[in-house]
């Protein structure tokens, strides 16, 4: 009995020698709880961009506006204000009145070339000098536009007093142009626009067109 | 003697036994005490060491100018950093007008690499947050919401949306952005370099190899235009904000597009949001060659169209978004021909119009052969459309449209013909007709045209969207559309009556497979 015994407890001793040998020896560890808490991952590096001491929307240095050089505009009377006008097809709510109506941030804008604007002066003089006018503001941005300018004395006969030409307009210049032909007496001017660089080829612009004698 | 010392030895034997046997078991079940010749690969029980070998993330972190209040709808931190929110003007109105009543959304920005923890605590919703949903959804990334805070980690930079409750009500927009790299030296006299801040240049002029750094943090107030130049950027992490105007269409008022590049070429444009413009969001006409990288859009206002191209050639838009109020991803012929261009990676929200539009204007020029040519939409997500079709040619004037390919088109919530859509409420519209916006007496044809890999995740009460497609006349005819792999609501499409397509006369080879 007691041999058996013997027996019994070396070989309970031999099993757990070779178990615990080959957990030593031949086992990763084992990741516990707190082994886990400790793999936490490391601090991202973190850069922050701060923002000036402002309470407004400022114009950055190198960009104040430059005054434009406009040139200076006849003298005398604008014959073409607020006098009726007729065009074709206008886009949207550009429509033919804000052409003379005094306020050089209003416009009309015509739809598919070629657009005709016509003004009538209400009685004939002898007039000289067209001036016409985009809105100054730098958005406007420089833009080409072609147009020819004929006059009448009844509204029906026209003849062209400067053939179809192409003009400059930009804001640094004032976004106008000043357009002199020889006097001719004229109850009614009109312009026949071609192309404008500003409109994606659609349809001329004016912010005010001004007749002089 | 002998009995005696044969009982010592059993005892002995009996504490070694016990003693080998209690070794044995600590080895086994209780790993703290175990002994182990070969340490793990990650810990030591001191643990510092193992957390040393990953990588730290990369966060940068862009203050917004003093002069923007914080959105009070939310709150958001990244790894435990405060983030700031702004409040982006949105639309939910899906009914054109003058003056449509707009609304907010709250909108983030950031740069990081590696992987990191998002927390946001939405204060602005009417209800406490039940679940959230991020967007795009093959980005597989979950959010886990308790106790009022949703967290989820993100490691791929992208464009990420997310929902609150099931609603798109207060949609935060995440965009993550790539760390930058290669920053324009700002003493460079070909750079011009907008720091961080609050600033108004009503039109900012780019000339030839002019790059304009937008940075991180800083707000431009106006447009930024080129004309008939060449080789010029726009980076940055910044925003161009048209939030100082009036709607274009009030009379007085104009179109102050933030980005309009007119008759140029080589142009690169990369990192960049725009915000609340006017009009118009990021124009191009009869411009050649460019490329436009993660361009984020969101826009509210009348014309508030995406990316919309005019008559330019080679041109790629990819990893982008564009939330808008008119259509979002855009192609037309105002001059002319319109050829080789590409939108890849892109999210659009379209909450009034088109997602995906060619037309109407197909040749508002009035050239002749007009032609609008391999146009590619492919790994698009539609977040949401709610009002007319997602994917559409409406050749409205007399072009031929041909070798248009949409591959791998997502629409995560197909909700079109709200508003005033009528019955412009099409999953797919090919369309030649005369509308509107015609300028030609004639009309086109569409021809070539490749659909393939269009899945539908929800819709209308689990309804099939219309399709339409529709030729004009037999000398103008809609010809070789292959619509293929088509899934809706979990229903693979097999044949037009699946599609509820209406196809008329003037139509050939039209196949679904």
């Amino acid at each position: 009995m007691k041999k058996t015994i013997s027996y019994i407890l070396i070989a309970i001793i031999v099993i757990c020698s070779a178990v615990s040998l080959y957990t030593i020896f031949l086992t990763p560890a084992a990741t516990s709880d707190s082994d886990l808490n400790q793999n936490t991952k490391p601090a991202p590096v973190v850069k922050r961009v701060t923002t000036p001491d402002q309470s407004k929307a400022e114009v950055p240095a190198g960009f104040e506006k430059e005054e434009p050089k406009v040139p200076e505009l006849p003298t005398g009377e604008n014959l073409a204000l607020n006098k009726v006008v007729e065009s074709g097809l206008h886009t949207d709510v550009y429509k033919p009145k804000n052409v003379n109506d005094g306020n050089v941030l209003t416009y009309w804008e015509g739809a598919d070339f070629p657009n005709h604007m016509k003004i009538d002066l209400a009685g004939t003089y002898k007039i000289k000098t067209a001036v016409i006018m985009l809105n100054p503001a730098a958005i406007w941005g420089p833009r080409t536009q072609t147009f020819e300018i004929q006059v009448s004395t009844d509204g029906e006969e026209f003849t062209t007093v400067v053939p179809s030409t192409q003009y400059q307009f930009d804001p640094q210049t004032g976004n106008l142009v000043i357009i002199e032909f020889t006097p001719t007496d004229a109850a009614y001017v009109q312009f026949i626009f071609t192309q404008n660089s500003g409109t994606f080829e659609k349809g001329g612009q004016a912010a005010e067109i001004c007749i002089y004698e | 003697m002998k009995q005696k010392n044969n009982n010592f030895s059993l005892i002995i034997l009996g504490i070694i036994a016990l003693v080998a046997a209690a070794f044995t078991a600590v080895q086994l079940f209780v790993p703290s005490l175990a002994i182990r010749a070969n340490s793990g690969p990650k810990h030591s029980i001191e643990g510092n060491a193992d957390a040393s070998e990953k990588t730290p993330a990369i966060l940068t972190l862009y203050d917004a100018p003093k002069t923007v209040t914080a959105s009070k709808d939310a709150t958001l931190t990244i790894e435990g950093e405060t983030v700031f929110v702004y409040d982006a003007v949105v639309n939910n109105t899906h009914s054109w007008s003058k003056t449509p009543k707009l609304s907010s959304t709250p909108m983030a920005y950031f740069d990081f690499e590696g992987e990191v923890d998002v927390d946001i605590l939405m204060t602005g919703l009417d209800k406490p947050i039940e679940s959230a949903v991020i967007s795009p959804l093959s980005a597989g990334v979950q959010a886990e919401v308790k106790e009022g805070h949703v967290r989820f980690t993100l490691s791929k930079p992208g464009q990420y949306t997310v929902q609150f409750n099931g609603s798109p009500n207060k949609a935060m927009h995440i965009f993550a952005n790539p760390i930058e790299k290669e920053i324009p030296d700002k003493n460079d006299p070909n750079v011009i370099y907008i720091e961080p801040g609050d600033w108004e240049i009503e039109s900012l002029v780019l000339k030839d190899d002019q790059t304009l750094y937008l940075s991180g943090g800083a707000i431009l107030r106006g447009s930024v235009v080129a004309d008939n130049a060449k080789n010029v950027s726009i980076r940055g992490r910044g925003m161009i904000d048209g939030s100082l105007y009036e709607s274009w269409v009030k009379e007085g008022e104009y179109a102050r597009v933030p980005i309009d590049f007119r008759n140029s070429r080589n142009i690169k444009v990369e990192g960049i949001i725009i915000h609340n413009s006017n009009a118009w969001c990021f124009n191009s006409f009869q411009s050649d060659g460019a490329e436009i990288s993660n361009v984020k859009i969101i826009s509210a206002r009348p014309n508030g169209d995406g990316f919309t191209f005019q008559s330019c050639l080679n041109y790629s838009v990819k990893d982008s978004f564009v939330r808008s109020w008119d259509d979002s991803l855009v192609v037309k012929n105002y001059g002319i021909n319109s050829d080789n261009i590409t939108f890849d990676n892109i999210q659009v929200w379209t909450d009034l119009a088109q997602s995906c539009e060619i037309g109407y204007e197909t040749n508002k020029g009035k050239l002749k052969n007009s032609k609008i040519t391999n146009i590619t939409f492919k790994n698009i997500t539609v977040l949401y459309n709610f009002h007319k079709p997602v994917l559409s040619i409406h050749n409205s004037d007399d072009a031929l449209v041909q070798n248009i390919t949409y591959s791998n088109i997502v629409v995560e919530n197909a909700l079109m013909g709200r508003g005033d859509a009528g019955d412009n409420n099409q999953l797919i519209d090919f369309n030649i007709a005369a509308s509107g916006w015609s300028s030609t007496a004639g009309r086109g044809i569409i021809k070539d045209v490749l659909i393939e890999d269009l899945t539908v995740l929800n819709s209308d009460v689990g309804v099939t969207p219309p399709t339409r497609i529709y030729g004009y006349d037999e000398e103008h005819m809609v010809e070789n559309v292959t619509i293929r792999n088509v899934v809706i609501n979990g229903t693979k499409i097999t044949d037009l009556k699946d599609l509820k397509a209406k196809v008329n006369a003037y139509t050939a080879n039209i196949i679904v497979e």
